[in-house]
């Protein structure tokens, strides 16, 4: 127990005074979750909105392929990409194997799913009034998918804010896309990992409890926003 | 003069599921028409298509002498107003929700607030314009949402059941915009009911649906039964009604309660369709009475609610009812 209380007292004193190390892989940590939740937002709720509305053969599949990407394992997500961007793989010559933008790239596969299947099931979920509504105010297909975004847009936040959580404490796409290296694509979850095994508990203490208080931040936003816009 | 809308076997299904078939029917410009029948009529149906919210699955409809067509259901459904029965506010503000349809047709940004501030007060909802949409009254959101329909100046205004889930003074200040808007625009207004004695003393014509069809009279005074005394009358297995003309067939026959007489002696000269019965229910608002008099088949009758008649009558008075050759139909 007072190892434990030990370790806890180090870690807060690196937060608290603002260690350069560890703000660092916070920062890291903080690029390349934002920038994969932008993309996979970018592309996915827009995606997921035609999915709900639109009516095509072999939709069943795609919604079944959808959920079972939800459940992707990270390090597979890693293992291939890795494949892809090595420097014998097809996407090799990008160079962007153990950089910050390998690592975004594999955290938006990740973050895409979740994106775009909770946004569907947000569409889906709608009040059935809002579809005839738009049309009867005489929207175009493009300005009724628009007007249904904004008004699933409290459903569609709680989706990124899901993705995001998911990406920002993920760690098998971070290690094996970033390699960990100091400075460069060490994020708060490679950091905590590598940190621990080295027997660096504080530091692992000090990620852990900034990784717990960037998600309450967030989490806390969106509750923020849905109690004075709902 | 052409029609604003012109409809010619028009039917809709819903998959599998037919529930419209109108083989013809028309709208003139500047009419209120009631579209009335019991539920699942199918007169929110029609009125979705007439919207141009739905395309039928078979048939032709003109819109001042322009068929719909797949490329121009768009601009048409900008030229139409439809105030749903429970209509849907967008999360945002009053004014938000009247702007957006008025953005849609490329109106500039002061242009459209004037008219939204212009709609709102002929709807007598000024100084509601930055209230949240979400947060209103039944009756206010119903204006509201009238409000939006009238910002787009459409050339028809569909009503859903206007008269449903308000209290009687907000369906008095309702129907008073919409008698004002037909009055001064020459708007054409359709409505649907279920209740005709409501909209009776708004409406210029009636359309009686029924199981997805036009019929000629009110469902209420539909009776089933077969033809008799070779096509010149028809019996419903309590009452012989004798037809005008020859009919070569037909199941049903109908009575137009608005046409049907009542006298609480017997006539001098009673004519070959009177009957004798009791009144079994009295209704009146909207200055009209809706009476059901029990004359073996039980028949309503629509009349005016300051006849002098209407005061004599009361529950169990036995009364002489009078089916004029007009008022009868067979089909």
């Amino acid at each position: 127990m007072r190892f434990f209380i030990d370790a806890l007292y180090n870690a807060l004193s690196l937060v608290l005074g603002f260690d350069p190390e560890v703000y660092l892989v916070v920062w890291t940590s903080l690029k390349v979750s934002g920038i994969a939740t932008f993309l996979a937002s970018f592309v996915g709720i827009p995606l997921g909105t035609l999915l709900a509305l639109k009516q095509f053969r072999g939709k069943q599949a795609v919604l079944l392929i959808l959920n079972t990407l939800m459940a992707l394992p990270t390090v597979v997500v890693g293992l291939f990409f890795y494949a892809l961007l090595t420097r014998q793989g097809p996407l090799g010559d990008l160079g962007l194997l153990f950089t910050p933008e390998g690592i975004a790239l594999g955290l938006f596969v990740l973050a895409l799913p979740i994106v775009v299947n909770l946004t569907l099931a947000a569409v889906q979920g709608m009040d059935p009034r809002v579809f005839v509504t738009c049309k009867l105010l005489g929207a175009t297909p493009a300005q009724q998918a628009w007007m249904i975004m904004r008004e699933a847009r409290f459903a569609v936040m709680a989706a990124v804010v899901m993705a995001f959580g998911r990406v920002i404490s993920e760690v098998g796409i971070a290690m094996m896309l970033g390699g960990n290296i100091k400075g460069f694509t060490r994020t708060m979850t490679t950091a905590i990992a590598l940190e621990t095994s080295k027997g660096e508990f504080e530091l692992g203490l000090a990620l852990g409890i900034l990784l717990m208080a960037v998600a309450f931040v967030v989490n806390a936003l969106l509750f923020f926003i849905q109690r004075s816009r709902g | 003069m052409t029609p604003v809308y012109r409809m010619e076997h028009v039917s809709f299904r819903y998959g599998e599921c037919p529930v419209l078939d109108v083989s013809s029917l028309e709208i003139l410009p500047g009419e209120i028409v009631a579209l009335a029948g019991p539920n699942g009529a199918g007169k929110t149906t029609l009125l979705h298509l007439m919207a141009f919210v739905e395309s039928p699955s078979n048939g032709d409809i003109f819109f001042f002498d322009e068929k719909l067509r797949h490329d121009n259901i768009i601009s048409l459904r900008r030229r139409v107003g439809l105030l749903l029965q429970n209509p849907y506010l967008f999360h945002t503000t009053v004014i938000g929700n009247l702007l957006w349809g008025l953005k849609l047709r490329g109106c500039s940004r002061t242009t459209a607030r004037d008219k939204a501030l212009r709609s709102l007060r002929s709807v007598g909802l000024s100084g509601f314009e930055y209230r949240d949409a979400r947060k209103l009254s039944g009756g206010e959101t119903q204006r509201v949402a009238l409000a939006r329909a009238l910002a787009l100046d459409p050339d028809v205004l569909l009503l859903d059941e206007p008269a449903n889930h308000m209290d009687r003074e907000s369906i008095r200040r309702t129907f008073e915009i919409v008698r004002d808007i037909n009055t001064k625009h020459g708007t054409s207004i359709v409505l649907t009911t279920h209740d005709i004695p409501k909209v009776q003393h708004l409406v210029n014509r009636v359309i009686h649906l029924r199981g997805g069809t036009v019929v000629p009279s009110l469902p209420e005074n539909l009776f089933p039964g077969r033809l008799s005394e070779d096509g010149m009358a028809f019996d419903t297995g309590k009452i012989l009604v004798r037809l005008p003309d020859r009919a070569a067939e037909g199941s049903q026959v109908a009575v137009d309660p608005t046409k049907v007489r009542i006298s609480t002696s017997l006539p001098g000269s009673p004519g070959p369709n009177s009957f004798h019965g009791t009144v079994v229910s009295l209704k009146s608002g909207n200055g009209t009475a809706s009476i059901h008099i029990d004359a073996g088949e039980r028949f309503q009758v629509v009349a005016r609610a300051d006849s002098p008649l209407i005061s004599d009558l009361h529950l169990g008075r036995e009364v002489w009812i009078m089916l004029p050759s007009d008022s009868i139909s067979v089909f």
